[in-house]
């Protein structure tokens, strides 16, 4: 399977997804018209990882405001994670946000009570 | 055609406290140069980075919802004209104000959604979105699939608030207030 490396704009967060390492980063704000289109090629790349390989797969999150549809996409990424962790696969996420941005730990904190995984929401100073 | 009065706007902007508004056609590229524009207005205000999010985020659903709908309900001309301002009321709230065309049917159904909303506090509000999100995906829907009222919702200060005028030929305007 390929890396798949986007480049963010205003609107849309910078993906980088590493196969070799295990490591799926996304930064930015993310308020694209149709989620769905930026975002099916990351489902579709963790969840090949995911069916292909044992070793740790981890999301690096450094999201900023997120619209609606973009949680929707996030919420589907976060399931085939937590699918692979029911199974004893090692996967994790990690969010880090600015320790003032309380909104995004809010919003983050919200996807975490849904989940089992390991799930660290750190701030930064 | 009619003599554009500056005066009078201008007047009328200040007397209703609107720092932002526009009307017309929202493109996608617009809704994203006006977002920023906003953003950053209100960054040098030195508000805090919550309410930032909280008047951003009112103003992309608004306005990203309208633009999906015109789309969907094949609206052209000065029906797919939208209006939007960003405002400040009087307790110093940022209020964001969002209208357009709708078939009358359409209209009265955001009407009846909207004011099942008004009847939630914050934790059935929570529990609403949770459960929206759940729903099953429409792999043709390109829009959130109705958690941007209950996300509107979430941030108000206030219940939200709408009005429906209705005009010629089964249409309405729809217009809907997020006092954050």
């Amino acid at each position: 399977m390929q890396d798949l490396n986007v480049a963010g704009t205003d609107s849309i967060p910078s993906i980088q997804a590493n196969w070799a390492s295990g490591r799926l980063e996304m930064k930015g704000d993310s308020y694209p018209e149709n989620a769905f289109e930026l975002y099916q090629p990351v489902i579709d790349w963790i969840e090949v990882f995911l069916k292909t390989e044992n070793r740790p797969l981890l999301m690096q999150l450094q999201l900023l405001y997120l619209n609606t549809s973009s949680i929707r996409a996030m919420m589907d990424m976060l399931d085939l994670l937590e699918d692979a962790h029911k199974q004893g696969k090692p996967v994790g996420v990690t969010w880090l946000y600015e320790r003032d941005n309380e909104r995004v730990a809010e919003l983050a904190e919200e996807f975490r009570e849904d989940y089992t995984l390991r799930f660290d929401i750190v701030p930064q100073e | 055609m009619e003599r554009v009065d500056v005066q009078t706007l201008r007047d009328a902007f200040i007397r209703q406290g609107i720092m932002l508004c526009f009307n017309g056609p929202f493109s996608a590229t617009l809704i994203e140069e006006i977002g920023q524009a906003l953003r950053k207005h209100m960054e040098g205000l030195s508000e805090s980075q919550s309410s930032v999010t909280d008047v951003f985020t009112a103003y992309i659903e608004l306005t990203q919802n309208i633009r999906h709908y015109t789309a969907q309900a094949g609206l052209t001309g000065v029906d797919a004209q939208a209006t939007l301002t960003v405002s400040r009321n009087g307790e110093g709230r940022y209020v964001v104000d969002a209208g357009n065309v709708v078939k009358a049917a359409d209209g009265a159904a955001l009407v009846d959604r909207i004011e099942s909303l008004a009847g939630l506090d914050k934790a059935e509000l929570k529990a609403a979105f949770k459960a929206q999100l759940r729903q099953p995906r429409d792999p043709e829907a390109k829009t959130g699939a109705g958690l941007g009222l209950i996300d509107l919702a979430r941030r108000s200060s206030e219940p939200l608030s709408c009005s429906l005028t209705p005009l010629n030929d089964g249409f309405s305007f729809f217009s809907l207030r997020v006092v954050i």
